[in-house]
């Protein structure tokens, strides 16, 4: 064993030496300040956000892209064409383009991407964003087809979030992992792991005059207040998506500003509807009616947030406006009057497990002052992230205080969650009507017609559904006042990193 | 000896105020440590909350008391339960010697050789975060160190005369360690009791610190630290005035078992 | 003396055999295992997905079975690979045990070397009005909690050195100051209960040698009682010293969780922590017997250390 430590010792050593003639002076270089460290930067693998953050937009990308507004536009597909029946997607790949490792990129390649997502033996979480393609082929070095099982409305969106890869990963899930490849402004350097990651300028990419920056490093740094420290002093020029309580703090500190928006991502309390009491609608609305969401958005976020429905409001072309959901005024009278009517026995004793995150843990102690206030008496669990998802996935809940992503389509939300047997449904959820509707909308090619299907969705979902919607919230970074360029956007993709420059 | 029983003396009151402050916390709190007032969060030490509000407008003097309260309680039943454990192992190992004693104290050597932190962490995860756990969890790891710590003066007594006596004698086994061997070690188990109870606040503060100890909204001393550094640069008082109450807590607690230390026995002081 | 040392070695290798057992069976029985976090909340995954998955990590494997593989190939050298990045057991370890070990020896040699000077200077202002100062003050050092400290220094840089920038870790060979820079405020904030530890134990060990004959000789002889204190009666102090140290880099190994958290230093303790929040089981295990390991071999060291310094006990 001493043995060993010896020779990790002088390996280090050697390895330590190794880096010393790393250039370091004159290279515009961001540095980033973030909370967590990735555990993987495989596009197709990864689950967790901070492995997200570091890898999409900047070191991958997909056919498709979101921008700012949320809205599909060019990616690595520089046009495309859907056949009337909205079965047969054909993609036109931009002209000369290369990955990290020099390699063009070509329809096979895009083709293997989606073969590598939906292969069982990846065990891919992303493969149901394309389980309706039921063929892809390379016609020539620059088009790919989609044959789909069903249309798909939601398919642009979903194939933004697939990252094209170099063809050969097909069986390898530990390469890309450690080591990524892709065709982003940014290509992978080093990986310090609990330390930082460093990014450098891709030189071949695509897009003209992109990215400005040299490079940009990750600096994982788990403590709020030491990246505060951190940016305050300099030492790094940008805090990557922090919550409103890091915003309030750098509010106003010299030479930092903040950029934000409204995020898609939404607090939320679930409800296990298989069970007392939660399997009564009339409970489930009486808890809507029992949350007074301002004050939670006040208490928990510093009111820098709005209530939501079940879309997120940053949804400009689908959510309905929460005006239209009678149970989002606050009135814990009604919500008794409710309960009496449901029959249950007063108070509605419940357990609620607890994400552990400091916004949500507040946000459940101010929900459970007033939920105790209005004839629920609330037990919090405040679990271990992994316990919390073992519950999760296995329904071993009464209610749950989390906070959910969000995805720029209703259907990709709403189908898996709400659905009956929808595969992230674990609230056990059935409403025949609700997946009438959804079953019926996501074939639908006309905007308009899918817009008013879903509107009723929100107004069945929003007071007697299984999930009370909470609040969405404003996401923030922080940057030097010399860094320009940078855009926040509302899923937290650092794409806009590749317009970021440092002015002298 | 004037001094001595001068530092004894400041020590026991080092330890009685705050505990007896925390143990009538019902009746000493100003305010209801879970009751929110979202209006007035954050607010530094005023004549309304002399310690100011948390994040959630909950006055911070009524929290650090009862939080004072659930950290006393967590430490005193695990470092009670430890000392009935280990030092009764450490006690059997050292009146039967030979295999027992070996198999016993390696046994304790496994569970020694663990950091703190992590035995404590590995057995709040498999049983679930909570006061109770967070008491088991110190108990397991105070276990080994009583074992250890009461062994060695329990050989020396157990090779005394008055023991081989009392053996001679026909006293069974259980009446010598209660009668005989035990009240000689009451001076160790005393001063060791004390220091650990002074740790033990410490360890239970870190836990829940790391969310693994009394769960919120119950204030707890380490919580309200947790919760206050995500606000530090904003309103410190939360975080301060919890890490001073850690500090005053365990501070009295070990101060008396160093100057118990020094009263009933200097050739103590080596252990 | 080799029987001695035998024996000791056969009681170390039976504690490697239960901690490794222990943490084995401990970090199994942690609910919430590694797939399920692999596969994240809110993400669509079916059974069969989990069920493959599963069975390529080897965990649907009986426990026994699982243990028993993994300790034949750790005593083949082989601790496995990471779960969640295929990357060595091995090479994770390299990269986070270099800034513990800086911070190891930086808080030992700030803890331990300020101890004997402040030692003596107890030893000899004993009775005094300052005495008892100074052991009112090492008893707050033993018990302030370094997570609070740790803390209570950021906020102090924030507000009194806003322009400091010294978060983080850079490698000794790149930047040697910059790296001792770096590393001072968490070592001082880990040395503090080192300083006020051991403090006492020269003090109270300086104390009980003057008592003695030897001393009394020495100070008769004319010795000024500098001389004293430090040549004769420190030699005295060095068994507890050493057993103190031991037991402390043991635990300094570990890797202090919370300060290196706060300090953001990429050593064991965010290692450890990570891996528990993953269920990175054969990271866990490694990370956990390696440390618990290091620490049972200073022990020993020591023990053995004691035999050389104290003669009496060589028999």
């Amino acid at each position: 064993m001493a043995a060993m430590s010896l020779r990790n010792i002088l390996l280090t050593g050697a390895m330590l030496c190794a880096l010393a003639g790393a250039p370091g002076a004159r290279a515009q270089i961001l540095e980033v300040g973030v909370d967590a460290s990735p555990v993987g930067l495989d596009p197709h693998l990864i689950t967790a956000f901070p492995s997200f953050q570091v890898v999409s937009g900047t070191i991958y990308e997909g056919l498709t892209a979101i921008d700012k507004d949320l809205r599909v536009q060019p990616g690595l597909a520089a046009s495309w064409t859907v056949s009337p029946d909205g079965k047969i997607y054909v993609f036109k790949l931009r002209p000369g383009m290369h990955f990290h490792d020099g390699s063009p990129v070509e329809a096979a390649d895009v083709v293997a991407s989606i073969h590598r997502v939906q292969s069982k033996d990846m065990a891919s979480p992303m493969a149901s964003r394309v389980g309706t393609v039921a063929q892809a082929t390379a016609i020539d070095a620059t088009t790919v087809e989609l044959k789909l099982s069903e249309p798909t409305a939601p398919l642009l969106i979903s194939i933004a979030t697939i990252a094209i890869v170099p063809r050969g990963f097909e069986n390898d899930k530990a390469s890309l992992q450690k080591a990524p490849v892709g065709t982003g402004p940014f290509k992978f350097k080093e990986w310090q792991p609990n330390g930082f990651i460093a990014l450098t300028k891709f030189d071949g990419y695509w897009r003209a005059g992109a990215p400005k920056l040299d490079g940009v490093k990750f600096n994982i740094v788990p403590e709020s207040a030491t990246r505060q420290v951190g940016i305050s002093s300099g030492q790094f020029s940008m805090l990557a998506n922090i919550d409103a309580a890091t915003a309030m703090q750098l509010k106003g500190k010299p030479n930092v500003r903040l950029a934000e928006t409204l995020e898609l991502a939404y607090s939320l309390i679930g409800m296990n509807t298989s069970k007392p009491p939660f399997d009564n609608a009339k409970v489930r609305e009486a808890l809507n009616y029992a949350l007074n969401r301002q004050e939670i958005i006040a208490a928990a976020l510093f009111g820098a947030g709005v209530p939501g429905g079940p879309l997120s409001p940053a949804l400009k072309d689908w959510a309905a406006d929460t005006s239209s959901f009678p149970c989002y005024k606050y009135d814990p009278a009604k919500a008794m009057a409710l309960l009496k009517e449901a029959g249950v026995p007063m108070p509605v004793v419940i357990t609620m497990n607890v994400l552990p995150r400091q916004d949500i843990k507040d946000i459940a102690q101010v929900a459970q002052a007033q939920l105790n206030k209005a004839g629920f008496k609330v037990e919090l669990k405040n679990q271990e992230l992994g316990q919390f998802i073992q519950d999760w996935r296995n329904s071993a809940f009464d209610s749950f205080a989390s906070t959910n992503g969000g995805s720029t389509d209703p259907d990709d939300y709403f189908y898996r969650t709400f659905r009956t047997g929808g595969s992230t449904n674990v609230f056990k959820y059935s409403n025949p009507e609700v997946d009438q509707l959804l079953d019926s909308a996501r074939q639908m090619p006309d905007q308009a017609e899918r817009k008013k299907a879903y509107t009723k969705v929100q107004a069945i979902l929003a007071c007697q559904g299984p999930i009370a919607h909470i609040a969405y919230g404003q996401i923030f970074s922080a940057l030097r006042s010399n860094v320009a360029g940078f855009d926040q956007i509302a899923n937290r993709s650092l794409v806009t990193l590749s317009d970021a420059s440092i002015a002298k | 000896m004037k001094k001595r029983s001068g530092l004894l003396l400041f020590a026991v009151l080092a330890v009685l105020v705050p505990a007896l402050l925390a143990v009538g916390a019902d009746f000493v709190a100003p305010y209801d440590p879970v009751g929110q007032d979202i209006i007035a969060r954050l607010r530094g030490p005023m004549a309304t909350h002399w310690l100011g509000t948390d994040q959630l407008g909950r006055d911070v003097l009524s929290r650090i008391l009862y939080g004072s309260r659930a950290s006393l309680l967590v430490a005193a039943g695990s470092v009670g339960s430890a000392l009935v454990l280990g030092g009764g192992l450490g006690l059997l190992a050292a009146y039967y010697r030979g295999w027992l004693e070996r198999i016993v104290m390696r046994l304790m050597d496994i569970l020694f050789a663990f950091p703190v932190m992590l035995l404590a962490i590995g057995v709040v995860a498999v049983l679930g975060p909570g006061a109770v756990t967070a008491a088991i969890a110190i108990a397991v790891v105070y276990t080994p160190i009583f074992a250890r710590l009461l062994r060695g003066p329990a050989l020396v007594i157990c090779d005394a005369d008055f023991v081989a006596g009392a053996r001679a004698a026909g006293a069974t086994d259980a009446r010598i360690l209660l009668i005989h061997v035990l009240p000689n070690l009451m001076g160790v188990i005393l001063v060791q009791t004390s220091l650990l109870l002074s740790s033990a606040i410490l360890v239970e503060a870190s836990l829940s610190f790391l969310g693994l100890g009394t769960q919120p909204p119950n204030p707890s001393l380490g919580l309200m630290l947790a919760e206050g550094r995500n606000v530090l640069l904003l309103s410190p008082w939360g975080a301060l005035f919890a890490g001073v109450a850690i500090l005053v807590l365990a501070f009295g607690l070990n101060l008396l078992g160093d100057a118990l230390r020094d009263r009933l026995d200097p050739r103590l002081r080596e252990l | 003396m080799i029987r001695i040392v035998t024996a000791r070695l056969i009681d170390l290798a039976f504690v490697l055999i239960g901690i490794s057992l222990l943490v084995f069976c401990m970090i199994r029985f942690i609910p919430g295992d590694a797939v399920a976090i692999m596969l994240g909340a809110n993400t669509e995954v079916t059974p069969d997905r989990v069920a493959a998955l599963r069975s390529q990590l080897g965990l649907d494997q009986p426990l026994l079975l699982q243990y028993g593989r993994w300790a034949w190939a750790a005593l083949h050298g082989d601790l496995g690979t990471s779960l969640w990045t295929g990357r060595p057991v091995v090479d994770e370890i390299t990269l986070h045990i270099w800034p513990t070990l800086q911070l190891t020896i930086l808080a030992l040699a700030l803890g331990a070397g300020l101890s004997i000077p402040a030692g003596c200077l107890m030893a000899r202002l004993r009775g005094g009005t300052a005495d008892t100062l100074l052991r009112l003050g090492s008893v707050a050092g033993l018990t302030i909690p370094s997570f609070w400290l740790g803390i209570v220094m950021i906020l102090a840089l924030a507000t009194l050195a806003p322009s400091l920038q010294l978060l983080g870790y850079v490698p000794f060979f790149d930047d040697p100051l910059g790296n001792i820079a770096r590393l001072l405020l968490p070592a001082i904030c880990l040395a503090l209960p080192i300083l006020a530890n051991l403090s006492r134990l020269v003090r109270s060990a300086l104390l009980e040698a003057l008592g003695q004959d030897y001393i009394r000789t020495a100070r008769a002889k004319g010795l000024g009682e500098a001389l004293v204190l430090y040549r004769h009666a420190l030699a005295n102090a060095m068994i507890p010293f050493v057993t103190s140290l031991g037991i402390m880099t043991g635990y300094l190994l570990g890797g202090a969780i919370v300060v290196e958290q706060v300090f953001a230093i990429p050593g064991l303790g965010r290692l450890i922590l990570g891996a528990i929040s993953e269920r990175n089981y054969p990271l866990l295990q490694a990370v956990t017997l390696l440390v618990t390991a290091g620490f049972v071999m200073v022990n020993f060291a020591v023990d053995l250390l004691y035999r050389v310094i104290d003669p009496r006990l060589r028999g």
